[in-house]
């Protein structure tokens, strides 16, 4: 057994080896920690040698776990040490210990520097290797033009020149103006000339960040990175030591391919007949193998190749190839190819023509569900996912509904969504939509959100056809013997409005219905005795004549809940057992539920959020939103009285609490009652809905997302006010653009435009806006109150785009200056339009892009909220426990201190909400609050007028109920404080605006406020919250 | 982007935690602990792909091997191939086998050391930097003269009473 060569590091490994139990271990550590530190403050004796075997040691305990929180400047100290072996480990435990911006790493900048610029290359080495561990804002500026120099010297050897690649693209990442993009153009081209294939592999891992940002620049190194694969494919002039099992460098071919994918296209026909020449033959010459590594390596290959056949669009013939291979991988006994094949095949979606013939695999796919592995079966659920359609829909589904009940915990809810989905958006009939989402219900009802059982009830409302279908259904199901709480709601309500078109079935009395469902009642929870009430007071309205026995049954049971400590429950009680006494008045208020309102289903927004936001849209998404079409052409071919409902049709936005607020407020027609935490009645009056919605709905699409409000009633009003607004447009202002979204072009996005704002709100780069002739990116780098945006504008076309034109128009807390934007943009071009922003002061107030541009004859403008939002000058900041406290108690009560209790929260757990709130910059800092359930949050905010002020942020969740928190937000600025809360609170609550607004129906004008109060959103926000 | 390297053993015992994006300690511990759970409820025979949304965060993945007592994981985002991940993890294994001669779990206990030196050769800054075993060896093998040849001369006249001392 070789040994580490320090005699001390391995007794101290063996030692913490032969402890029996984590408590030995830890006194051995603490012990050894102890006798470290001493060393350390007795510095005469330490020499080198023990300074770098200590150095280990602390190493060695930092990777068991334990926090080293001394000796760091000791380490960093031997960077600077004169001889190899201290400066080696100098560097390799500063690099594995501190952060980038470590202050100690400012003490050694110019060491580090020497050693780079210095004629040793293997201390150039090491110092290379830890800028490029380490990356850091500070090495970028003042190290990337040694590194460089580095890269493209001739003398030094490809050991330094390899690394100098990878360092410079840390940097690179970390600062990109350090490659000035004029210059490095032609520089990357020569670079692609190397051929020395491991200083090649760095730098194509260069090429491909480089490329990434910025296409344009780069279309001269194309031909050369075919040349590259040429060379590989064919083996010509590839040293042995770079064939791994056979093969030329897979990683160099994988690299080179995944480089060749950011190119919209390749023009040239030489270049594109050379490069399709080497995928053909990868993929004609790709055989599954015996020897696993070989495989691996000529699979990593030919995926890639795939990948690329897929980007570039090829032929149908080798687009038909590439499916026929996929189709056979995904038959293979080795896993990994089943499961990449699985993976490709989703891609493969996106390929227009080829669904059909990926449809053939359809048997295989499903025998996958069933495949040992969970990332196989995880993979083959979103391939049937993707590929289903009317065609198949049934068929899926139902496998989908088996599969439930073998499937592992972990993906039940997932599945169960996805079965709901589709079973709504294929439904061949309407009646097999209800079965399969009550099958659901009753088969992993855990597994099933509520938001799945509002939207059966939803459908059934709006369509009459389905109302006897369904009830009997319901009264089936309360015939078994134990039942999900989730059934015993659905089953209720629908009883409750349609059991008297049953009447005259068996068992389907009135009498009959309750007793069924009154067998529940001991053993429900309180939510859904709320249901049950509501159902009792329905079926007592039914019961005509009336049947005074249970008449008095049912009263008895409303008396008895008269006293119930639930406020919602008690008050139901009481108002339905009065009501129901005063006869034929009971049937206005309890009239059949009115029909729902047009809106999306909030599952496909929920399965959307599952999915991961990765650079490159997952291919499942595109496709729900084609299918989304699909589904539009299929209901209207039914004839006009179709029983399929217009919901299917029109998506709009529906928030999940609004329709059981809506269900309960207008079930019982009566102003909502809500307990606060201390038990007072606290009135929520539904939302006024005119002036609620008029938020939602007007400033949705313009500025501001909307509170989650209930939006039921609303719908209609809304239209009114913006038609209130187009009257007067000369007082309407900046509101004009509340038509964004309506405006007539022909042209549509392809992409969510609200999702996309929603997604750039919590990230700094990203598609803000695309349609099938133009894209349109962001990146954005903050610092402080500045901000510096690059907006990207590429054309798709293979011609030019003319009469562009982008105006930013700011809101008056934001300076904006948009750089010039060219008129023309040349076919398959990208340029790029640098923003500067500065930050005046704390508001949610947007700014808005507006944006047009000329294609042919058509005219395609634009308005776009632009994501430069209150959280993009934040920083987060770590605060400990002594200074959290004093500031905390010091910012007491309003304005400076603000609370609110928050319902209808998206449940999140609560690392999902720290992640969000990292996202939104702050600092989660645990420790802080001894309640596991609260978190606490700092981070500061700049403005030009508040420059940098400390924010402190604690949110009380609750463990039983998810959907409300109460948020205490404290800073040293009013309007900061408040702008803050509300800023955390749309991202904890917004389930934001998907799809425009209906078209706007000419209705007359009723707006209870004058337009005028609406020019600043911000102000009318602030009003009516 | 190469996010994390660990290497672990089948108890969940780190033996080498490489991380290229910075964690504090208990993060690192905690992803680490992640890791494992997801592992070792993986039966031999499958797939050595998982997704690792839920430790790493959107679009991570992680591919691991499981060599005798040990698990070597490489965390990565969507940038890079799956299966050229795993060959790297090969690489890191045969380089590993060729420097220990027959490698097993002590080796990299007692030269944790060590597997950092190899390691950096063989990925730099979250980037594939070499793929050629031999080129990797040699790099090592140049590393290793440099620290014997001037520790000689460096430490033993001043440190001879403390390496027979204890």
């Amino acid at each position: 057994m070789a040994l580490s060569g320090m005699r001390g590091l391995s007794v101290f490994i063996s030692d913490v080896r032969n402890c029996q139990n984590k408590e030995q271990e830890r006194l051995r550590v603490d012990k050894e920690l102890g006798n470290i530190r001493t060393r350390f403050k007795n510095e005469k004796g330490l020499s080198p040698y023990e300074k770098k075997k200590y150095v280990w040691k602390m190493l060695y305990i930092y990777m068991l776990g334990y926090d080293v929180d001394f000796g760091h400047t000791e380490t960093v100290s031997l960077i600077s040490a004169p001889k190899y072996p201290e400066k080696q480990v100098g560097y390799i435990v500063t690099s594995c210990l501190l952060n980038e911006n470590h202050d100690f790493l400012r003490m050694v900048i110019n060491t580090v520097r020497n050693d780079i610029v210095g004629r040793n290359e293997t201390f150039q080495c090491l110092a290379l290797t830890m800028v490029g561990n380490i990356g850091g804002k500070e090495f970028s500026e003042s190290l990337a033009p040694d590194v460089q120099k580095l890269l493209i010297s001739s003398s030094c050897r490809p050991l330094v020149r390899k690394k100098a690649a990878l360092c410079l693209l840390r940097l690179y990442r970390k600062n990109p103006d350090v490659v000035n993009v004029d210059g490095w153009s032609d520089r990357m081209s020569q670079l692609l000339d190397e051929r020395d294939l491991g200083v090649l592999t760095s730098v194509m891992s260069l090429f491909v960040a480089l490329v990434s940002s910025n296409i344009e620049a780069y279309w001269n190194c194309l031909p050369k990175c075919v040349k590259i694969l040429e060379r590989l494919a064919r083996n010509q002039d590839v040293p042995q030591e770079y064939t791994y099992y056979g093969i030329p460098s897979p990683w160099l071919q994988v690299k080179t391919m995944r480089a060749l994918q950011y190119f919209p296209t390749i023009e040239d026909p030489n270049t594109r007949r050379a490069l399709f020449e080497v995928l053909q033959r990868i993929l004609m010459g790709t055989d599954v193998v015996k020897n696993v590594n070989k495989n691996n390596a000529a699979h990593a290959v030919l995926f890639e190749a795939l990948a690329l056949v897929m980007h570039l669009d090829a032929e149908k013939e080798m687009m038909s190839q590439c499916v026929a291979l996929l189709g056979k991988f995904i038959a293979v006994r080795e896993p990994n190819i089943r499961y990449l094949g699985l993976e490709n095949m989703t891609r493969m979606l996106l390929v227009s023509d080829v669904q059909d013939i990926i449809k053939r695999h359809q048997a295989q796919i499903i025998t996958s569900l069933k495949d040992p592995d969970i990332s196989i079966r995880r993979r083959a659920l979103d391939l049937l996912y993707g590929m289903c359609d009317v065609t198949n829909a049934k068929d899926i589904v139902e496998e989908l509904l088996q599969y439930l009940n073998t499937a592992d915990f972990t993906m039940r809810e997932e599945l169960a969504l996805k079965a709901a989905i589709l079973a709504e958006k294929f439904a061949p009939d309407l009646s097999w939509y209800v079965d399969v989402i009550l099958q659901l219900i009753d088969k992993a009802g855990d597994f099933v959100s509520d938001d799945i059982w509002y939207r059966v009830v939803q459908f059934v409302t709006n369509n009459e056809d389905l109302q006897p279908y369904a009830a009997a259904k319901a009264r089936e199901y309360l015939e078994k013997p134990a039942l999900h709480e989730t059934m015993v709601k659905v089953s209720a309500y629908l009883l409750g409005e349609y059991s008297h078109l049953l009447a005259r079935r068996p068992g389907c009395s009135p009498k009959e219905i309750f007793a069924i469902i009154n067998e529940k009642l001991p053993t429900v929870a309180t939510s859904t005795v709320a249901i049950l009430l509501s159902t009792y007071a329905k079926i007592l309205m039914h019961n005509l004549p009336p049947d005074p026995e249970l008449q008095e049954q049912i009263w008895s049971i409303f008396r008895k809940y008269e006293s119930y400590i639930d406020v919602e429950i008690q008050q139901r009680a009481v108002e339905y057992f009065s009501l129901s006494r005063k006869g034929a008045a009971l049937v206005d208020v309890l009239a059949e539920m009115p029909k729902f309102p047009e809106r999306q289903s909030a599952l496909l927004k929920k399965a959307e959020d599952a999915e991961v936001d990765t650079a490159e849209q997952s291919a499942i998404k595109i496709r729900s939103q084609q299918q989304t079409s699909n589904a539009l052409v299929v209901t209207d071919q039914r004839p006009a009285n179709g029983s399929l409902p217009v919901s299917q049709l029109g998506l709009v936005r529906m928030p999940s609490q609004n329709m059981e607020a809506s269900t309960q407020g207008q079930a019982s027609s009566r102003e909502e009652g809500m307990t606060d935490e201390n038990g007072s009645i606290n009135k929520v009056v539904p939302q006024d809905a005119s002036t609620a919605d008029l938020l939602g709905d007007l400033l949705g699409p313009l500025a501001i997302e909307g509170p989650q409000v209930p939006t039921v009633p609303g719908e209609q009003k809304d239209k009114n006010l913006l038609s209130a607004l187009e009257a007067t447009p000369e007082e309407a202002g900046p509101l004009a653009l509340a038509t964004v979204d309506d405006q007539p072009n022909s042209v549509q996005p392809i992409v969510n435009i609200a999702e996309r704002f929603n997604a750039l709100c919590l990230k700094d780069s990203g598609v803000l806006y695309e349609d099938p002739h133009i894209q349109i990116g962001i990146k954005a780098e903050w610092r402080a109150h500045h901000g510096r945006l690059v907006l990207f504008l590429g054309n798709k076309n293979t011609s030019p785009l003319v009469s562009v034109r982008a105006l930013i128009l700011p809101p008056t807390h934001l300076k904006m200056e948009l750089s010039m934007v060219p008129e023309t943009i040349p076919p398959r071009a990208q340029v790029q339009c640098p923003l500067e922003v500065v930050n005046l002061r704390a508001s949610r107030d947007l700014a808005v892009l507006d944006f047009s541009y000329k294609f042919g004859t058509a005219v395609v403008n634009v308005k776009l909220r632009f994501p430069v939002v209150l959280n993009k000058f934040l920083q987060p900041i770590l605060v400990s426990a002594e200074e959290f406290f004093p500031q905390w108690k010091s910012l007491s009560g309003p304005p400076l201190k603000l609370q609110e209790v928050i319902r209808g929260v998206k449940p999140l757990s609560l690392p999902e909400m720290a992640n969000l709130f990292t996202s939104l910059h702050l600092a989660v800092t645990p420790g802080i609050d001894a309640n596991p359930n609260n978190l606490v949050a700092c981070t500061t905010f700049y403005s030009e007028s508040t420059r940098a002020m400390l924010c402190l942020i604690r949110v009380e969740t609750d463990p039983s109920d998810r959907t409300q928190l109460r948020i205490t937000i404290a800073s040293g600025d009013p309007t900061l404080t408040f702008e803050l809360k509300e800023c955390i609170k749309e991202h904890l609550v917004s389930i934001p605006m998907q799809t425009p607004p209906p078209a706007v129906s000419p209705v007359q004008p009723q707006s209870p406020v004058s337009p005028a109060a609406y020019n600043d959103p911000g102000a009318m926000l602030a009003g009516l919250l | 982007m190469i996010r994390a390297v660990i290497v672990m053993n089948t108890q969940g015992k780190p033996r080498l935690l490489k991380f290229y994006e910075f964690q504090p300690p208990e993060k690192q511990q905690e992803l680490t602990r992640s890791v494992f759970a997801v592992l070792s409820g993986r039966p031999d025979n499958v797939s050595n792909f998982v997704e690792a949304d839920a430790i790493f965060g959107p679009g991570t993945r992680l591919v691991y091997k499981h060599l005798a007592t040990l698990y070597f994981v490489f965390v990565f985002d969507s940038c890079e191939n799956e299966l050229a991940m795993l060959d790297l993890i090969q690489v890191l294994v045969e380089t590993l086998d060729r420097c220990f001669k027959n490698v097993c779990e002590l080796d990299i206990v007692f030269n944790f050391n060590k597997m950092h030196t190899i390691l950096d050769e063989i990925i730099f800054g979250g980037q594939v930097l070499e793929t050629s075993s031999e080129r990797v060896l040699k790099a090592v093998e140049e590393i290793s003269r440099l620290e014997k040849s001037s520790s000689s001369v460096s430490f033993v006249p001043k440190s001879v009473s403390g390496r027979f001392g204890r």
